[in-house]
């Protein structure tokens, strides 16, 4: 479904992506986990069509992401959770949900789709007409990735969907991306919490200094002492 | 007396708050100081008068296209002028500087060719000058047309921008620009879009302007200026604070002039923004 080739990106000098190579199949989790500064925003941004890579490809159901403007790639069926959120902070939680379904794609089954995210944040539904600047960390997450779901996204792009929060905030938010998952999305994401997104996901990439440096089921990855001990803060227990 | 004052008043109120409803948006949407934003207004007025004078066109159908024909010139300025100024900056706030000191050339030149077409004189069209009375009040018909439309032109934008998707495109990209290509917003061409509306919006108010006040070429920095009091006091980006308190300021002028001097309207309205900017910088009506 989405296939990155050889992706090399830099800031000025800082060469922030170093030939990276990776794959999404269709209904796939995928996460990538990698320190700080590794490059993993980077990557989410480069195929969010945030961030211009210097070479490489991006394709897409054989489509050339790098051929089109960002704000397109929303209706080509991606929809990015950017690092920050990326919501609209001044505006009320139903203008965020109805921001999410202006693509041309989201417009039918607008109203149904509202229903599904009320259904999988209740808490948004009670706080509809609150200004989501005004929310809590955990709060915002939900609106933001409120506001993916209904642009009606073939494959979502989350960055640090649980950063900040706090771990009870972060458990059910995972416990949401488990029934997000569940419904068949496609999704990409960048994490911290390397134990969660593990316990969660198919496949995982180990992005260090802009390269791969290692992919593997994430059963398997999560079993392997030097994952472990990069990621997982040492011995993994569940 | 007080009556009269308060009805002529909203009148001027009127035409003031749409005139600052379109600089807000221009500055709120397509992040451009518009200095030359009373010039496009004086054109839109002397179209109107030529319109009735040479081929008597009713003052209500040359508004009604002078709209279109506002957002169409405000459409090529953005794209002529503005749009390569916005691609250099590249979201920094380098776009600030360089658009007021772009428009600020165009008032000139704008200035200078009125002055060569229309000469330094005031004008003004005797249209629906009668009176009619409005609680006992005798009002010229011409000011009440065109407080009617004012009312229509800005009351339609409000509900616009409030209610349709179009006005919700057009917000988000004031209040989040960086957000806004995450839900597919086209945020160039939004800006273009502002930029357009807010200059529909120069030329009704100049329409309804000219309607029932003489003016002259060279007045178009007064009406930026009024324009940018009110915006202001109002609150950057506040549609409604823009409206409340552009009625505002057409009462306080009209009160000045017929309980002081004429002579003052001016010196009040510039009190009022000193007093503005030392109290409430944030504008009168902004929370938080
Ligand atoms: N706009 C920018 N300008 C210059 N350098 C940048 C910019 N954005 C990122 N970088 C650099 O590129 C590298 C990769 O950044 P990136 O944000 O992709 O890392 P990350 O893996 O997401 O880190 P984190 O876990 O802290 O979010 C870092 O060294 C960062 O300093
Ligand atoms: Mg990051």
């Amino acid at each position: 479904m989405l296939e990155i080739k050889d992706l090399t990106l830099r800031y000025g000098k800082h060469t922030a992506l170093d030939g990276v190579s990776a794959e999404v199949g269709k209904g796939e989790m995928v996460a990538i986990l990698g320190a700080n500064g590794a490059g993993k925003s980077s990557l989410l941004g480069a195929v969010g069509g945030r961030v211009r890579p210097a070479s490489g490809s991006i394709r897409y159901q054989d489509q050339d992401l790098l051929a089109l403007p960002q704000h397109l790639l929303v209706e080509h069926g991606i929809a990015l959770v950017p690092e920050g959120r990326g919501i609209f902070p001044a505006m009320t939680v139903e203008d965020n949900l109805s921001l999410g379904a202006l693509p041309r794609r989201a417009q039918a089954g607008a109203a149904a789709r509202r229903d599904e995210v009320f259904g999988l944040f209740p808490k948004l539904a009670q706080r509809r007409g609150q200004i989501a600047g005004t929310m809590s960390g955990g709060e915002q997450q939900m609106v933001a990735i409120g506001r993916a779901l209904m642009s009606a996204p073939d494959l979502l792009l989350l960055d640090e969907p649980s950063l900040g929060l706090a771990p009870i905030v972060a458990q059910e938010l995972f416990a949401a991306l488990g029934r997000i998952r569940a419904g068949g999305l496609t999704i990409m994401i960048v994490e911290q919490n390397a134990a969660a997104t593990l316990a969660l996901a198919d496949r995982a990439y180990l992005l260090e200094a802009g390269r791969i440096i290692g992919a593997g089921a994430a059963e398997a990855l999560r079993n392997d002492p030097a994952v472990a001990a990069a990621f997982l803060g040492g011995a993994l227990t569940d | 007396m007080l009556l009269t004052t308060l009805i002529l008043g909203a009148v001027l109120g009127g035409t003031y708050a749409l005139l600052a409803l379109g600089l807000t948006l221009q500055y709120g949407i397509a992040r451009i100081m518009n200095l030359a934003y009373g010039e496009l207004t004086l054109i839109a007025a002397f179209v109107l008068v030529w319109a009735f004078q040479g081929l008597g066109l009713s003052p209500i159908i040359s508004i009604l296209l002078l709209a279109p024909a506002g957002y169409l010139v405000g459409w090529a300025l953005y794209t002529v002028m503005m749009g390569p100024l916005v691609r250099r900056a590249g979201g920094s706030g380098r776009l600030e500087v360089d658009s007021i000191l772009a428009t600020f050339g165009l008032l000139f030149l704008i200035q200078g060719v009125l002055l060569l077409t229309a000469g330094p004189n005031f004008t003004s069209i005797s249209y629906l000058d009668r009176g009619v009375s409005v609680f006992g009040v005798s009002v010229a018909a011409n000011k009440l047309v065109a407080f009617g439309i004012c009312v229509v032109a800005g009351g339609a934008l409000v509900v616009a921008l409030a209610r349709t998707r179009w006005g919700l495109t057009l917000r988000a990209v004031a209040l989040s620009p960086v957000s806004a290509p995450l839900v597919g917003i086209d945020v160039n061409r939004t800006m273009r879009q502002g930029f357009a509306l807010g200059t529909a919006l120069a030329a009704v108010a100049g329409g309804t302007l000219a309607m029932y006040q003489t003016f002259s070429a060279t007045g178009g920095v007064v009406f930026t200026m009024k324009a940018l009091v009110i915006v202001i006091m109002g609150g950057v980006g506040n549609v409604g604070g823009a409206l409340a308190a552009g009625l505002a300021l057409g009462l306080v002028e009209t009160f000045v002039a017929t309980a002081i001097d004429p002579g003052l309207t001016l010196a009040a309205t510039f009190a009022i923004f000193l007093i503005v900017l030392l109290w409430r910088p944030q504008g009168l009506f902004r929370r938080r």
